[in-house]
This record gives C-alpha cells, structure tokens and sequence, in this order.
C-alpha cells in the first residue's frame, strides 16, 4: 500500500512536467518568423497543410524543438548526477572540463574550415577526451576522493579556458562569430535530434534501477557502503554516464550553460531531494526549459536570432532566486 | 625690379605652400605633412588596398594580417592584426604616416600613436563616393595624385557604367549570404547591399539595423527570395548553396538561381568591388532571364 502511494506520489508531478513539456513543444513548433495558426499547425501534423509550412514545421521547427528538448534533459541530468557524485552544490555537467574539451576541438575544427558534421565528432571526442583527462589524473597512485576530482576538474577547464582565449584571439574575424555563437550554445547548429534523443531516454532507463542506490550515495560515501552500497562502481559508472551525456549534449548544440547547474536544484527545492523523481523530473523541465528558450532566442528580435545559451540564464536566474529566496 | 622682387615674394610665399600638404580625413582631422609621405603603415586590409590604389603600394612599408591584395601587399612586415597591433614595431619602423580604420582598429591605440606625435589618417569608407575621395585624398599625402585620380576617376566611371546599365532593370529579390554558421547577411548599408541596388537587386533583408545581421533559416523561407548569393568560403565549400535546395518551395531554388560572389571582392572599400560588382550584376541579369 505504501509503495503504491510513494508511487503515485512521484508519477503526478512528473506527468505535471511531461505535459508542460509537450505543450512547450507546441508553441515552439508554432512560433517563428512565419505566423503559422492552430488549424494550420493540425493540418500539417495529419499529412495536409501548404508546402512552406510544412517545410517549416517539418523540417526546421520541430527537429530543433526535438533537439533543444533532448539536450536540455541531458544538461539537467548529467547535472544532478555530478552534484550526487561530488556532493557538492556547486557542481554542474561542465565543472570536470567537459565543455572545455568539447569547445576546444570544436574550434580547431571550425579554424580548420572543417564542415558542421566534423565539428560535431570533434566536440564529442573532445568532451570524453576531457573526462577520462581528468578521471585518469584524479585517479593518480593515491586515492580517488571527490574532492581531489573536483580541483582536477576546475584547473583542467581553466587550462581549457586559456586555450580558448588564445584562439579567439588569433582567429580569422571572419570565423569569430561562429565560434562565438558555438561558445555560447546555440540550436542553429544542431542536426538531427535523435542521436540525443535516445541517449536521453536510454540513460533515463538505466539510471531508473539506481535511484535508491543514489539517494543513499547522495547522503556520503561511508553511509552508502555501510548500508551495502558498492560505492566505488557506483561511482564510477556516474562518472561515466554524466560525462556521456554532457557529451551528447554538447555534440548538439554547443557550450549551454545554467541548465545543469539550475534544474537540479530548482527540482530540489521544489519536490524534495529524491533520485528516483528528481532524476526523470530533471530530464522533463530541463528539456522544457531549453525549448522555451530556443524558441524565444529565435523570435525575440526576429528575423535577427540569438543565441539560446543566453535566454536560459535570462530565464533561469531571477525564478531559482526566487525559489531560493522563499525556501529559507 | 618691382617686378621681379613681387616674383620672388611670390616664390617664397608658394614654396612651402607647396611642400605642406593637408587633407581633412573621416573624422574631420586635418592631416598635413611637410613633405609627401615616404614610410606608411596601413592598419587594416582595405586601407592597404586603397594605398596600392592610389599608387602609394611602394611607399607602404608594414601592413596587418589577411592585407592579401595585390599580390605585392603579401610581401609586406606585418605589424600585428587590425584590431590588435604592435606599438612597440609601428614606432620603431619610423612612419611618417599611419592610415587608421575608424571602425577596425582599438581607439585608444590610435589615440596613443597620434599622441606619440605620428600623423595618423582616420579612414571610414560607407559608400562609392568615399572610396573614390579617399583614393585622391592619399594620393595627396603621398604624392602620387596624378595616379590617385586617375584611379579614382575610373573606378567612378565603372560605378557610373553600371548605374545607368541596371538604372532601369527589372527589381530582383536577391538574398546575400555573408555566413553559414551562424547564418549572416548584409544590410542596405553595408558595401554587399550597395552592390545589389546598384545591379537592380532587392535586399531582402536590407532594412534591419546591423551591418550585418544573424538571421534565421525561417526569415529567408519567409521573405522567399528569387536569388540566393553566397560569399564566404562557399568557394571552398559547395554545401554552402546545396544546403538550400532541400527546400524546393523556394523560388531561387525551383529556377536555380544560386550563385557564389567571391567574399573579397564585395566586402572591402576598394576598387576591386567593381569586379564584385560586375559579377553580382551578371547573376542577377541571368536570375531575370530565368523569369
């Protein structure tokens, strides 16, 4: 009876979030530069409507919205997992250097004159190429503490950072603002939205299991072995997971900051400190979050576009002060 | 003999008259040399072009990076890039003119070489007119005015030629890709869309406020231009046009008008934009005949 009510205490506010999700799908599909109607949007949606909206709809709003949803849920998820690995508030997908990583190859590709596919390789191989960076320097002779973890992680990104700068600074100016926009986050780079997709979705599955697992691991190392957790595999597998994420998540769409950082917390403060729900709910409102935001970066000033990484700050900042504000 | 000394004091008068020579530049400073400038330094690309224009080429002694045109100009020192440049290399090489890019170059750098007491020429070229007077302008402070007129007086010409050829021409809605990623064009302010209303073209996105403006695939599908020209690296890179015809609702696409303009010849002040030119108007000549 209990494990049904815990059950059905976690699935309302996610399928709360699930159909929030869906309907920031819709007005992201039926927003943009052409003004596009409910009864228009059906038509094209039940194999109908004019060529110009459905090449609109089709193949340029909804693969984006697809994308922007898949890479927000990824950031918010790999976010929550590093703040259970390093139990630290602070932590968030790109704090091991993975962004760094990913921005760094992605650049010399740009530089390169490389096309967007290319880019694309570079940044995943880049951000894993980061983590196990880190993992391995970490991991030393000595032992594996998160915090030893976390400090590699901060100097290896300043390290990342510097390499960025010196590249923008040498850059043709022709090149800058690409790599600006990439710097930033941007949707406009993002390809098909599958690939995300179904990392998204897969990770959800596997990490479903190890919810209590986490909770446990969330409280510290030593309760979690002493209540039979395997602390080290558990670890490590988090590691890895949160860094193919925020790999994925990166390949789409660039460098999108907040999200990872934010969604965790807002969920905490919100619907309590448990894995098993915050994990989904972070998939669901950082997909949401991100789509909203894309879909005002590309409309705000229209038809002139901004890059989405801002808005999710834009958006993010003011309702997590203000959670934070009325929690004390 | 009263005639004679009035002949001398005549001489005298004019001599230095002669020798100090003065222009006012873009931001209304007048720049006088004693003598016609022997050692110049160009800080930015376009102002390296227009100096060869003027028939200064010989007299420019360092020049910034991607200074590409002509080929004599690749040859040159390097001073550091427009926008990050070496004070302690200008100033050792001893210039006695400097020209500056208004829009380009760091202010403060600029302030501080004019305060180190070198002559500074402050360049901003927005159209056809300016490129010509700044052309016979260097050619002042050079000395070369008879090759600087005549230069600028063709490139006019050429400008003229073209006005009075399209003055009359069906209006084309043309489309001008200046990036891919992120997607850029031009406004009706930049030299790009100069061009296109010399050739009779329509700039579809001509009147938004920014030189040149990030757009989205959807206001270009929106707008449905009737040509699509690509600059940048589109030479090196087909995908640049290909990328648009998946998307067979589009005018340009159902009749194929899309073309690539090399990047150089419309992007910076010189009298190469006539090549542009040329080239821009020709596609838009064949789109119209596609009607």
């Amino acid at each position: 009876m209990a494990a049904v009510e815990a059950l059905r205490r976690r699935s309302v506010p996610l399928l709360l979030l699930a159909a929030a999700s869906v309907i920031c799908i819709a007005v992201s599909v039926s927003t943009g530069s052409v003004a596009i109607s409910v009864g228009e949007l059906w038509a094209v949606i039940s194999g109908g409507g004019e060529p110009l909206h459905r090449t609109l709809i089709l193949e340029l709003r909804l693969p984006r919205s697809l994308a922007a949803f898949a890479t927000g849920g990824l950031l918010a998820v790999a976010g929550a997992l590093m703040q259970v690995l390093l139990r630290n508030p602070l932590a968030d997908p790109y704090v091991l250097g993975l962004s760094g990583g990913a921005a760094v190859a992605a650049l010399l590709c740009m530089l390169a004159g490389m096309p967007p596919a290319i880019v694309s390789i570079a940044a995943f191989a880049g951000a894993l190429g980061s983590a196990v960076l880190v993992f391995g320097l970490a991991h030393g002779r000595g032992s594996w503490t998160t915090t030893r973890l976390l400090l590699t992680g901060v100097v290896v990104s300043s390290g990342w950072g510097a390499v960025i700068t010196f590249m923008l600074a040498v850059g043709p100016t022709e090149q800058l603002p690409g790599m600006l926009y990439w710097l930033m986050g941007d949707l406009a780079y993002a390809r098909s939205p599958w690939p995300a997709l179904i990392i998204l979705a897969l990770t959800s599955l596997i990490l479903l299991p190890l919810g209590r697992s986490l909770n446990v691991l969330a409280r510290g190392p030593m309760q979690a072995a002493a209540l039979g957790v395997a602390v080290r595999p558990l670890e490590w597998s988090i590691y890895g997971s949160a860094s193919l994420l925020t790999a994925s998540a990166v390949t789409t769409a660039g460098s999108i900051g907040f999200v990872g950082l934010v969604v965790p917390h807002m969920l905490r403060l919100v619907l309590g400190n448990d894995q098993r729900l915050i994990l989904p709910a972070a998939a669901l409102t950082g997909g949401a979050l991100l789509v909203l935001a894309d879909t005002l970066a590309r409309t705000i000033i229209a038809p002139e576009q901004l890059p989405a990484g801002v808005i999710t700050a834009l958006l993010g900042v003011p309702t997590f002060l203000y959670l934070l504000y009325r929690s004390r | 003999m009263v005639a004679l000394y009035r002949f001398l004091l005549l001489i005298l008068l004019t001599l230095p008259a002669q020798a100090e020579r003065c222009v006012v530049d873009d931001i209304n400073h007048t720049v006088c040399l004693p003598k016609p400038a022997e050692r110049i330094i160009a800080l930015s690309p376009g102002a390296t072009e227009l100096l060869f224009a003027a028939g200064a080429g010989s007299k420019v002694i360092a020049a910034v990076t991607f200074s590409d045109f002509p080929e004599a100009a690749k040859a040159l020192p390097r001073i550091g890039s427009y926008n990050r440049f070496d004070m302690e290399a200008i100033v050792a090489a001893q210039p006695d003119l400097i020209i500056a890019w208004k829009e380009g170059n760091p202010r403060e750098q600029v302030a501080q070489l004019r305060d180190l007491g070198l002559p500074v020429y402050h360049g901003d070229q927005r159209d056809f007119q300016d490129i010509a007077s700044t052309i016979k302008r260097l050619g002042v402070l050079a000395g070369t005015e008879q090759e600087a007129n005549a230069e600028a007086n063709r490139f006019l010409e050429g400008i003229e030629h073209f006005r009075q050829k399209y003055e009359d021409a069906a209006p084309v809605r043309a489309f001008y890709q200046v990036w891919v990623n992120p997607l850029m064009t031009a406004n009706k302010n930049h030299f790009i869309g100069h061009a296109l209303t010399l050739c009779g073209g329509e700039n579809i996105f001509g009147e938004l406020p920014r030189l040149t403006p990030r757009i989205g695939v959807e206001a270009v599908l929106a707008a449905d231009p009737e040509v699509i020209i690509a600059g940048g690296m589109a030479e090196d890179d087909p995908g640049w046009l290909d990328a648009w015809r998946p998307f067979s609702n589009l005018t340009a696409v159902q009749r194929d008008n899309l073309f690539f303009v090399p990047p150089s010849t419309l992007q910076r002040p010189s009298p190469r934009l006539l090549d542009g030119i040329e080239l821009l108007c020709r596609n838009l000549e064949t789109a119209r005949g596609r009607r």
